[in-house]
């Protein structure tokens, strides 16, 4: 049963006179249970679509389609509705942890702070919150509770912001980058808390990175995205070890022990899209089709592909 | 053999009571690049921090074609300091926002080759065009570029004044793979053409075994081993 279901979602932001298209009539379901992996480079649209499911992104920018929660659109709900499900029943663990945290509060104040009502309900939620943080391998959580951010090393301040993410029980966990800029053995860690999220406490997440490793490990399905929309989506197993889109694996192919061979030239400018598929003037197998005709997603071997090459197959 | 472009022997620092390294030792010859390993907070950055001045190491000596840049007069060294470079972990700190990349490129050109402004623009143009930009990226703000292209100025600006060593601190750690290729891919390509010598500092291993020539392990404060790689592009 899918809990998340989105459709046809576009945004765009007004850049002058011009349009910036970020996000391209992209669909997809998530179920109950599942981690769903957006994987992408910079700028291909993945934080965009975390944000805009809890309507957290500028005013400006101009959302379209449909995004189902629990029967409700929640592109649609009011302000005082939408908030019973911020951080409640949808959480966001943003991007940068130490951005995230406020600089000049100790931890455990920004901790206290997420728990609403009186001091008795707020002095309950932190007893959960450091059982919490102590299953996610936070040693001595009382004494990090008197430190500042600055403080904790960046797999400590990770860890913190998934404690803080968690700490109403949500429904869907949306972490955003959340191995960015760390060293392998903070990324190995946080391996381990997003199985142990996955696995023990059962939880559905939506995981947007580019850490392929962190994909393969911890995702069931992956969307690819590429300039905006989906190029392939499937298993993530599949994705990542036969992936059909030429964007794909090209992406493969770069990472260090696959070679580190880069992708030739850059994503296209998002105010004006190249005609026919957006790839094509980076793919070794563009054909005369590619550069005319805008390729739709189609269903290929179980999954879902947007190739012209591989629909002539 | 050949006399090296940097000469670290003995480098120690020591922030009040804890030491962060002590007798660190290596070289590194032109044309090289020479990795250093080393876990977060081992102070590999400060290593890098201190061959390019922003830090004062509590002991050991930095030679620069034989000379030790940690006795120099200021003036002296600030004569040195175009010579020896360096790339920042995060990209979208190294510019200026409020000046438009192609401003930002030209800056160390302006404040050091003396050229006029045609000849200037020119020079600006070239480097552009070395490391990769297009003329849509030059027109923008920071703000309005990727972490890739943010990469690609940085390296376009430490080319301006033609240095001879270059400290790299995790160039390519905020970027996302494909882009990280790329950048990784243009520094290899300076370096065939320029025959500059690079500290790559990274704590991603597979990188290091992919570029650099050879790898030298921090570990406790103090390097460990050498290793030699063979699989960088050496001159």
């Amino acid at each position: 049963m899918s809990l998340l279901e989105i459709k046809d979602l576009s945004i765009e932001f007004p850049a002058g006179e011009n349009t910036v298209k970020a996000v391209s009539h992209v669909s997809f379901e998530i179920r109950e249970g599942e981690t769903f992996g957006i994987i992408g480079e910079s700028g291909s649209g993945k934080s965009v679509i975390g944000l805009a499911l809890l309507r957290l992104l500028p005013a400006n920018a101009k959302v379209s389609g449909t995004v189902f929660f629990q029967g409700q659109d929640l592109l649609s709900l009011k302000p005082s509705e939408l908030r019973k499900i911020r951080g409640k029943k949808i959480s966001l663990m943003p991007q940068n942890p130490a951005g995230a945290l406020n600089p000049v509060l100790k931890n455990g104040l920004q901790m206290e702070d997420v728990f609403e009502g009186n001091r008795a309900e707020k002095k309950e939620g932190m007893k959960k919150a450091l059982k919490l943080m102590k299953q996610l391998f936070l040693r001595n959580p009382e004494k990090l509770c008197t430190l500042y951010p600055h403080q904790l090393s960046g797999g400590m301040r990770q860890r913190l912001t998934a404690c803080i993410s968690l700490s109403f029980e949500p429904e869907i966990l949306i972490a955003d980058e959340p191995t960015k800029g760390l060293d392998p053995e903070a990324k190995a860690g946080a391996v381990d808390i997003f199985n142990k999220i996955k696995t023990e406490y059962e939880k559905t997440m939506l995981l947007i990175t580019h850490d392929l490793d962190l994909a393969l490990e911890v995702c069931d399905q992956i969307a690819v995205m590429y300039a905006g929309e989906i190029v392939e989506l499937d298993l993530a197993s599949k994705v990542l070890s036969t992936p059909l889109h030429p964007y794909t694996k090209g992406l493969i192919r770069a990472q260090p022990r696959n070679g580190l061979v880069p992708l030739s030239g850059q994503s296209p400018s998002r105010i004006k899209l190249p005609e026919g598929c957006f790839f094509h003037e980076r793919c070794r197998y563009s054909g005369f089709e590619c550069s005319r005709k805008h390729p739709e997603i189609k269903n290929y071997k179980g999954g879902l592909i947007r190739c012209h090459f591989l629909s002539l197959k | 053999m050949p006399l090296p472009v940097l000469e670290v022997n003995g480098l120690a620092m020591r922030f009040r009571t804890s030491e962060v390294f002590k007798n660190v030792s290596f070289s590194v010859t032109r044309g090289e690049t020479l990795g250093l390993f080393g876990k977060s907070g081992s102070g590999k950055t400060t290593i890098g921090r201190c061959i390019v001045g922003l830090e004062k190491p509590t002991g050991g000596e930095i030679l620069v074609q034989g000379v030790d840049i940690l006795k120099m007069e200021k003036k002296e060294f600030r004569k040195l300091r175009p010579k020896i470079q360096m790339i920042f972990q995060h990209p979208e700190t190294s510019l200026d926002p409020r000046m438009k990349a192609f401003e930002n490129l030209i800056e160390p050109l302006k404040l050091h080759s003396g050229l006029k402004r045609d000849a200037l623009m020119k020079r600006g143009e070239e480097l552009a065009e070395l490391t990769g930009l297009r003329p849509e990226h030059l027109a923008r703000y920071p703000g309005h570029l990727s972490g890739g292209e943010i990469q690609r100025i940085v390296l376009a600006r430490i080319m301006a004044l033609s240095p001879d060593f270059i400290v790299a601190d995790e160039p390519t750690s905020m970027l996302d793979v494909s882009v990280q290729a790329q950048i990784l891919r243009l520094m290899q390509k300076l370096q065939r053409e320029t025959g500059v010598s690079y500290l790559l500092i990274s704590h991603d291993l597979e990188v290091l075994k992919k570029v650099c020539h050879r790898i030298a392990y921090l570990e406790n404060g103090t390097i460990t081993s050498i290793e030699n790689i063979n699989r960088g592009i050496k001159i």
